[in-house]
């Protein structure tokens, strides 16, 4: 009996090894999915978790480049908040982040809409709508920026006809940072896309079940799409303010590599790169580039936090 | 399974293959340092500088020369506009790898020197590899520092007021050597009473004319280790400018700010502009009118506080050729073709030898000659005052600090305030 019960357990040969060479085989698979990894672990270790350690060790020292770092306590983060260029800098950033990325999610969201209704080229709508988004990034587009906010060009002359004269916005302290918003705004075309796929999967049923109850579009809207569309908007929020946190590039070109006039866009990421890359501070610098990780993710916590009230997850209805 | 054994172990070989490659790769371009002498005794040094693109393709015609006359030495080059320049000099000297030669100008002697990346040539001119002869206006000194020579001049320029020849002559303004401030101050006004336009694109806060002003008064903007003023002076300097803002005589800084990178000047906002003398050359390819050069205000009609600046060649301390750098410092200064190729760009030529090759035929070159031989002739050439470590970022400072008084963002004592805590930071960094 037993014999005979053991022989089903044991088919005649054909799998015989493959319990120990199977956790062998798992194991050298395992190796060779690290080895596959190994120059981006490698790169990670070197490129990135190793600056970012040094970065974090600087934090705390005085640290011109060329004499060795002297430990420092937190005398870097004590001159920083009493710095009054630092607190301008932050002053610069928050203004950012609180007008441009509303803006631009809602100039995507409108779009968006527009754009999930079936039409013909739709396709070749959401290309041009997503196109700035992949060149925004670049220096160029800096340039052109400049060019069309500067006294006397397009966008000058055009307020002018409605019997607005600022003189052009670049050079003025109090507009110019509104520039960076509108070339922020102006890059609308990813979380578009995401809100695109967002209202696509809203389901069409519960739309028609709103008309029958006489609903028209706004309360449509407000009832049925911002709600299924939630954990989009939350996604879109919490990206692009963390991006919005650190734009640099915009303001370092549009404002002749200085963050000016008068320091109006001196943004957080622009006056940290002056302070490690032309004064040579980099104990200062990095001390700076960790209260940026440290309140980034506060603002990160602050959102996922707030979701609960009214980000709204579909798992009970399924 | 049993097949894709044999391809499991040839990928993971693919895969560490891969990795190594990766990683020596990473190895060998983390250290490009080879010290640049190859198998046949060919010695490569590496020259750097900024400027723009005229000056490039007159260096590199310079380096072809040297490399036909000294053929074991090969010269590359690394050029970038000026502040990309020292961003890069920057974290190449920190992390022991600047050029062996570069373009240096006063700003930056101390703070080179006080960390130790600047040779000094003495002892190289003793070993006979250079010569420190036949320097103009003892212009060799500006690169001097502490009894050291760690920069070699290339060429000389002194401050300017650049005009706008066409405006100043419709309005019936002449300057001329000995002109007080007053004077200046009154012809603005007659510019704008009869151009309506500007007369000055922002004299206020270039911190190289308030040297002038102040060296005017007995004092300058440096000492060795300090500022050589007080906050009230220059709350008084920027209260008096911000003043001639609000009322017309110098420039709209909102509108100055959008024609940069061009001047104010050459775009028509202002008819004049202090700045070094060569950079006239730049005013005719930007602008429509014609631009010559006019002396400094003074204060007692006599003493402008001038001086010639320069711009320099320093050496690497450490590096591996310095014989081959000291030759090339040597043909760079004094070889009579590379002043006949550089002309004046890099301001009037420092040597004799060099000075005397080149005759200026087009206007700008003539003028620069001109004016800097009218003020040597006037003998009010007074001597370089030093440069402390962080002047270049207190110039920066004063810049965009002046800057915001012009728009009004900031009161002019406040401002005053405010540079001289920036410029403690600066010295002590």
């Amino acid at each position: 009996m037993t014999l005979v019960k053991e022989a089903p357990a044991r088919p005649a040969g054909k799998r015989p090894a493959a319990a120990p060479a199977g956790r062998r085989g798992r194991r050298r698979e395992n190796l060779a999915g690290y080895l596959f990894m190994s120059p981006w672990i490698a790169g990670f270790l070197l490129l990135t978790a190793g600056p970012m350690i040094a970065s974090l060790y600087y934090a705390f020292t005085s640290y011109n480049l060329f004499t060795p770092p002297r430990w420092i306590g937190l005398d870097n983060f004590t001159t920083m908040f009493h710095d009054p260029r630092w607190q301008k800098s932050v002053e610069v950033t928050l203004k950012y982040v609180v007008v441009a990325t509303p803006l631009k999610l809602l100039l995507a969201l409108g779009v968006a809409l527009l754009l999930a209704q079936k039409r013909r080229g739709e396709g070749l709508y959401r290309a041009a709508f997503y196109m700035p988004s992949l060149i925004g990034a670049s220096v160029s587009v800096g340039f052109v920026w400049r060019a069309l906010f500067s006294d006397d060009a397009i966008v000058d002359r055009t307020q002018k006809v409605f019997g607005i004269d600022v003189g052009g916005w670049i050079g003025n302290p109090d507009y110019v940072l509104y520039a960076l918003v509108a070339l922020s705004i102006w890059q609308f075309g990813a979380p578009m896309v995401i809100f695109l796929a967002g209202l696509k999967q809203v389901p069409q049923e519960l739309y028609e079940a709103a008309e029958m109850d006489g609903a028209g579009p706004l309360r449509r809207f407000w009832n049925i799409t911002l709600p299924m569309i939630s954990p989009v908007l939350f996604f879109n929020v919490l990206l692009e303010s963390i991006h919005a946190f650190q734009v640099f590039g915009s303001a370092y070109v549009v404002s002749n590599t200085y963050c000016g006039p008068a320091d109006a866009t001196l943004v957080y990421t622009c006056y940290l790169y002056q302070k490690g890359f032309k004064e040579a501070q980099m104990g200062f610098a990095s001390a700076m580039a960790w209260t940026l990780v440290v309140a980034v993710a506060l603002v990160t916590a602050v959102l996922f936090w707030s979701q609960k009230k009214w980000v709204h997850y579909e798992e009970a209805a399924k | 399974m049993g097949t894709s054994r044999n391809v499991e172990r040839r990928t993971i070989l693919k895969a560490a293959g891969a990795s190594a490659a990766v990683l020596g790769l990473a190895a060998t371009t983390g250290c490009g340092g080879d010290g640049g002498t190859s198998a046949d005794g060919t010695v490569t040094i590496r020259y750097a500088w900024w400027g723009g693109e005229p000056r490039a393709i007159a260096i590199k015609k310079t380096i072809a020369l040297f490399e036909k006359k000294f053929p074991k030495i090969k010269v590359k080059p690394e050029f970038t506009d000026y502040e990309a320049f020292w961003e890069k000099f920057q974290t190449q000297a920190s992390g022991g790898n600047p050029p062996d030669v570069f373009q240096n100008a006063v700003g930056f002697l101390r703070k080179y020197d006080k960390r130790g990346v600047l040779m000094d040539l003495k002892s190289q001119a003793d070993s006979g590899n250079l010569n420190l002869k036949n320097f103009r206006n003892g212009v060799l000194a500006n690169g001097q520092v502490d009894g050291k020579q760690v920069g070699i001049p290339v060429g000389a320029n002194t401050m300017s007021l650049v005009v706008d020849l066409k405006a100043f002559k419709k309005a019936g303004v002449a300057p001329e050597f000995g002109w007080t401030w007053d004077d200046y101050f009154a012809a603005l006004q007659t510019i704008q009473d009869k151009l309506k336009i500007a007369g000055d694109t922002g004299y206020f806060s270039i911190m190289y004319l308030y040297d002038l002003y102040l060296r005017q008064h007995g004092k300058a903007f440096f000492t060795d280790t300090a500022l050589g003023f007080t906050e009230d002076d220059l709350t008084q300097w920027w209260e008096d400018g911000y003043k001639r803002v609000k009322s017309g005589l110098v420039a709209d800084p909102k509108k100055i700010e959008q024609v940069k990178p061009k001047s104010g000047l050459s775009a028509g906002l202002a008819a004049s502009e202090f700045t070094w003398d060569n950079f006239s050359i730049r005013y005719e390819g930007e602008g429509e009118s014609d631009y010559g050069l006019a002396p400094i205000p003074t204060t007692d009609g006599k003493d402008t506080g001038q001086y010639l600046g320069s711009l320099m060649l320093s050496a690497f301390s450490g590096t591996k050729h310095p014989k081959e750098v000291a030759q090339f410092i040597d043909f760079m200064v004094h070889d009579p073709e590379v002043g006949a190729i550089m002309g004046y760009d890099r301001g009037i030529l420092a040597t004799t030898e060099q000075y005397d090759a080149f005759t200026p035929t087009e206007a700008t070159n003539k003028g620069v000659k001109a004016y800097e031989e009218k003020v040597a002739a006037e003998g009010v050439l007074g001597k370089i005052t030093p440069h402390p470590s962080g002047a270049d970022v207190i110039e920066a400072a004063f810049l965009r600090i002046g800057g915001e008084v012009a728009q009004g963002k900031t009161k002019p004592s406040d401002a005053a305030k405010t540079l001289f805590s920036e410029a403690k930071a600066a010295f002590a960094g």
